[in-house]
């Protein structure tokens, strides 16, 4: 039994490892990190800095703090840089969507192509599935880290120093947002392993969440008190997440490992009993 | 006895459609064997049912005593599936040798046995090229190649030789025969002149069912000659070859080849009496077989069968 799970644990590194291969040595990924570079450069050039200099003026932040307070998101000011502010807003609402993109080629295209038949016969399905999840967890977790870092030396040029609580908000900042992506790589796992191309997944992706939404909303329409099941959809924890600050953001967890769980369980029956 | 391969009421249905119906064979370890069937026999089917790309819908199936798929069989089960590619981002090397690893290899060892198995299908100098900047024809020796990585017991081949050209397709043969005595070899093909010289056991697939399983060297080819003329007139041939002692029955079935079936008891030196009499004519032929080709073994059973 001890074997088994050695094999599975020995393989399914060899695939995460293979997904930041794939990232970091093919031209493919090269192209991929060229166009995150470019769109990181472009929101740390305006968006990110523009926004942090005019946090500056007491005004802007008090009519900002009233406005997020309406909305119960007054923390979102409270991180220790402003830059980290404006990173923690874009990336909480902009990288599940993008994640919905970049993570739809998990086994899809192995499987049209027939490069699953030369796995499986070397490798459990099992492996690959969770291979490909944790190999793309990998990826995201060096992307998110490489912005970080682009986006706390753009605020050391700015003030001329790098506090410590900066680079404690960072890391709490790329642990929570691990954690925000995780469902919504393990949606596009699930995805692409019922179809057969990524631009297929991602079409499922989104009209299955639109579905689901759209079914429960008319469930709560007729039935009020059922309310409380769109707390449970994929993103649902965000606008609490945005109104969290340091630590604290941790304790709104539960929900996105717990769907990540149900999301991976299905993907693994799927990918257990789909042809090859 | 422990099988190779053994199948119990097996059957496999897409939809309302059955594809294998109740399939029962064994095949032991040994000589290759061969797969043959017309199109939409369900040869590729059974294929991907012993590689465990599929489930069956019902039945059992064993591959050296383990269900197919099963992680038990992993480095000891290998194959060509029919028109799966190799990821077109990745080297052949960096690919092989990720088998290799998968397989339980060293990374070094995996990266030995890969340009070995290059070398075996005489790709070694594109180890670096992506499979997208190769032909049809070197596609598929890569992916023979990659089936040959680590020691296989079972290497499963779905026509191996489709699309190659004839130098490759008898350097793929020539290498099958090298290796049959490391593994055993299970080939499926439509080329039956390849899967006569390669192989030691047919299982003939028709409509889903298994039509027969028997030696290509077997007691029923006893009692046969095969004789191909060259091409020319010859007037009376046949009255002249019915009129030989000992033979029970000529056919013609194609151009310039006749196969001619006779009491092996009656007549054990019939070879000479067929070249003595074409000597007398002074009819020239090409070739002369024992026994009857693969083709007329199998076509004359499914013909009797229908």
């Amino acid at each position: 039994m001890s074997a088994a799970w050695s094999l599975l644990g020995r393989q399914t590194w060899l695939y995460s490892r293979f997904e930041l291969q794939r990232l970091l040595l093919t031209p493919r990924g090269w192209f991929a990190l060229a166009a995150f570079s470019t769109i990181w450069y472009l929101l740390l050039r305006y968006p990110i800095y523009q926004a942090s200099v005019q946090l500056q003026e007491p005004e802007i932040q008090q009519m900002l703090s009233s406005m997020l307070g309406m909305v119960g998101m007054y923390n979102l000011m409270n991180w220790s840089l402003p830059e980290l502010s404006v990173y923690w807003a874009l990336t909480v609402l902009l990288m599940p969507l993008a994640v919905l993109f970049s993570a739809a080629d998990q086994t899809c295209s192995d499987r049209s192509r027939g490069t699953l038949r030369f796995l499986t016969l070397r490798s459990s399905r099992d492996s690959i599935f969770f291979g490909r999840f944790i190999g793309q967890m990998l990826v995201q977790a060096l992307l998110l880290g490489l912005s970080l870092l682009a986006t706390l030396a753009l605020a050391v040029w700015r003030i001329g120093e790098l506090p410590i609580a900066a680079v404690n908000a960072a890391l709490v900042i790329w642990l929570n947002l691990l954690i925000v992506l995780m469902p919504f790589t393990a949606l596009m796992a699930l995805c692409s392993a019922l179809v057969k191309s990524s631009r297929l997944a991602i079409s499922l992706a989104i009209v299955s969440m639109g579905g689901v939404a759209g079914l429960l909303g008319y469930l709560v329409w007729h039935f009020p008190d059922l309310r409380s099941v769109l707390g449970y959809l994929p993103g649902a924890q965000l606008p609490m997440l945005l109104g969290a600050q340091g630590w604290d953001t941790l304790k709104h967890s539960g929900l996105p490992l717990l769907q990540t769980l149900v999301l991976l369980t299905a993907g693994r029956f799927v990918m257990q009993e789909k042809a090859i | 006895m422990s099988y190779l391969i053994e199948a119990r009421h097996l059957t496999k249905s897409f939809g309302q459609q059955q594809v294998l119906q109740d399939l029962t064979f064994s095949l032991p370890a040994g000589e290759p064997i061969a797969l043959i069937g017309p199109n939409g026999a369900g040869k590729t089917t059974l294929f991907s049912l012993l590689c465990g790309f599929l489930p069956p819908s019902s039945g059992e199936l064993t591959v050296l005593g383990h269900k197919p798929g099963s992680s038990a069989l992993f480095g000891r089960v290998s194959a060509l599936p029919q028109d799966a590619m190799l990821d077109p981002n990745f080297s052949l090397l960096t690919q092989l040798s990720f088998f290799g690893q998968l397989q339980g290899m060293s990374k070094t060892a995996a990266l030995a046995e890969s340009h070995r198995v290059l070398s075996l299908v005489d790709l070694a100098a594109s180890a670096e090229q992506k499979a997208t900047a190769l032909s049809h024809g070197m596609r598929k020796r890569v992916a023979i190649a990659q089936a040959l990585m680590g020691s296989p017991e079972l290497v499963m081949l779905d026509e191996p030789t489709a699309g190659l050209d004839p130098v490759n397709a008898l350097q793929v043969r020539q290498l099958i025969a090298d290796l049959s005595g490391e593994a055993s070899f299970i080939i499926s093909s439509h080329n039956i002149f390849e899967l006569e010289r390669l192989c030691g056991t047919v299982l003939y697939l028709e409509h889903g069912r298994l039509v027969q399983q028997s030696a290509v060297r077997s007691a029923s080819t006893q009692g046969y000659l095969t004789l191909t003329l060259e091409a020319g007139s010859y007037p009376d041939l046949l009255p002249t070859l019915r009129s030989l002692p000992g033979v029970i029955a000529v056919s013609d079935r194609q151009k310039y080849e006749y196969v001619l079936q006779f009491d092996a008891e009656l007549a054990p030196d019939f070879d000479l009496t067929v070249l003595m009499a074409l000597r007398q004519h002074g009819w020239r032929y090409r070739q002369l077989t024992k026994g009857q080709t693969l083709e007329q073994q199998l076509f004359a059973v499914t013909a009797k069968q229908a």
